[in-house]
């Protein structure tokens, strides 16, 4: 679809992967940059899911094909950029969107294993770096730029208690800054998407519906985000309405870490003079 | 228990040399609040002759006096000035007449907090102008008359240590004019860091969060304000002698490296989800 009239937004003719488009934010994303035009490999482990987002997309009257990949693996990316290549003869974005938690819960600090921690940095931080790399190699080749857009996570800016996935998520931010300094002179931009909490897709039942309700709550717009409103704010990064637009991070997260002092509820009333 | 609330007495410690402050002239902007008083008896233990300052010629007087007997009692000369901070002029001459009184000024300390908590629709020009004026045009004056001092000290240099709040980074309902006046401070210390530091001179912010004696915001009647201070990793809120030794290392022989930063003493609050 090519919007009209002709907009900075419009993805026609360009070629977009998105990592983790299997299912929530990477989907949604996949299917915002598919709507305003863009070709879209969709990546992830997982066939069957990202072939049902290529079938979504193309029963919109989109264009994207399904590549599954392992994205712990860096051969495994570069066959992704290939394959992409190969498919719509160039790549002009990089959505480096897959990762996840995972890890064990309930550890104490001293407790975490080497292999668990090494597996959530490999899920979140090196499939970033491998999927950058991979992307600016083919956006040099081709001597036009290029846009990577990371997904981080809210948690790196503020410490939890889930600890390896906000560190690696920490890394994701830095690798963010130094990549856009690194890449600019190649007309390379990136910047990171940093989620705060975001429902991954529509409530199952009416139960799940209401926990949501109760943890929206705590937000201070009084709700969590959705999947799909990571769409508009993908398509900006990854189109030319973002095109003076570098190593930037960009928090969506209903406006939870401009505060987080107290409760949302909290408003101290206080005169001046007044006794204290 | 690192976390712990128990005073820090600097005397009683063994005494690093970069912690010593003898023979160093220092003036607190609002020696009367809680905060000021702990960084005046900091300084005084580590050995600082010291002018305090109060905002106004009331019964901030008469604490102030009543901490100046207290320092005479550890072996320390203070005189008590009153410096209404609303007018630059006003700073301007009462900090000329303690740098020829001390002989110069070394360290300046400015602890001026107004805090006003209301919607932003009922807050009136004159609120924002006084909450503005206590929250960020005092410490401006105090940075702009206090260099002027530590230009003239031969050598020329000094430190200019400012307090100011978490909610000048941070957001929360009502506290609209209060966060912005403190953020305009914070921005302060990083705009005049740059400027001043070819003169020898340092400046620093150190930012608060949720401390006990801060009952203008956290009113024991609202839940919500006991909710907020377990907000904090321990739990608690800070306490004036938790602040008092960040002033000490800022002022410190061994921190004239570190200029334009603004840093928490908060607990932790601002640091985690």
């Amino acid at each position: 679809m090519v919007l009209d009239p002709p907009s900075p937004f419009d993805m026609d003719g360009k070629v977009a992967i998105v990592t983790g488009s299997g299912r929530g934010l990477g989907k949604a994303m996949a299917k915002a940059l598919a709507a305003a035009g863009a070709q879209v490999v969709c990546a992830a482990r997982t066939p069957e899911q990202i072939e049902q987002t290529v079938a979504e997309i193309t029963s919109d009257g989109g264009t994207a094909i399904a590549v599954p990949t392992d994205v712990t693996s860096s051969a495994a990316v570069d066959a992704l950029v290939a394959r992409a290549v190969e498919a719509y003869g160039r790549l002009d974005v990089m959505i480096a969107n897959a990762g996840g938690g995972g890890g064990p819960q309930n550890l104490e600090f001293w407790e975490y294993p080497d292999d668990a921690f090494e597996s959530v940095v490999a899920t979140n931080l090196k499939s970033a770096f491998y999927s950058d790399r991979a992307a600016a190699r083919q956006f040099v080749a081709q001597g036009e730029g290029g846009v990577i857009v990371n997904v981080a996570s809210g948690t790196a800016l503020r410490g939890n208690q889930q600890f390896a996935y906000p560190t690696a998520k920490g890394g994701v931010i830095s690798l963010t800054k130094s990549a856009a300094t690194m890449l600019a002179k190649h007309d390379i931009r990136v910047n990171a998407i940093v989620p705060g909490y975001i429902n991954q897709r529509p409530p199952r039942d009416e139960q799940e519906a209401e926990v949501r309700r109760n943890r929206g709550v705590r937000v201070p717009v009084r709700r969590l985000g959705d999947w799909w409103e990571l769409g508009p704010l993908a398509l900006y990064l990854a189109s030319d309405a973002s095109r003076y637009v570098t190593g930037e991070l960009f928090i969506i997260d209903g406006g939870g870490l401009a505060g987080g002092l107290a409760p949302v509820t909290f408003a101290p009333a206080h005169e001046i003079g007044a006794a204290s | 228990m690192t976390t712990s609330g128990t005073p820090v007495d600097l005397a009683a410690l063994p005494g690093p040399a970069h912690l010593r402050l003898d023979g160093k002239r220092a003036l607190i902007v609002a020696a009367e609040s809680p905060v000021g008083a702990a960084i005046a008896r900091a300084y005084a233990q580590a050995g600082a002759e010291l002018a305090l300052a109060v905002l106004r010629p009331d019964e901030a007087v008469v604490s102030a006096k009543r901490l100046q007997r207290e320092l005479e009692g550890l072996g320390t000369r203070s005189t008590v000035y009153v410096m209404d901070v609303v007018l630059g002029k006003n700073v301007q001459v009462t900090t000329r007449q303690i740098a020829k009184e001390l002989g110069g000024v070394d360290i300046a300390v400015c602890a001026s907090d107004l805090f006003l908590g209301k919607p932003i629709g009922r807050t009136s020009d004159s609120e924002l102008q006084q909450v503005m004026a206590y929250n960020f045009n005092a410490h401006f004056f105090v940075a702009r008359s206090a260099s002027d001092e530590m230009r003239r000290n031969d050598p020329a240099g000094g430190r200019i240590i400012l307090l100011s709040h978490v909610l000048g980074e941070r957001g929360l309902s009502n506290t609209a004019a209060y966060g912005a006046a403190h953020g305009a401070t914070q921005q302060l210390v990083r705009s005049l860091s740059q400027e001043l530091a070819p003169q020898g001179v340092t400046i620093n912010g150190i930012s608060t969060g949720w401390m006990d004696w801060m009952q203008d915001r956290l009113d024991e009647r609202n839940d919500d304000a006991g909710r907020a201070v377990r907000f904090t990793l321990p739990r608690r809120a800070g306490s004036p002698e938790d602040v008092a030794p960040m002033a000490v290392w800022l002022a410190g022989s061994g921190a004239g490296n570190v200029t334009g930063q603004v840093f928490h003493v908060d607990g932790g609050l601002t640091q985690h989800l």
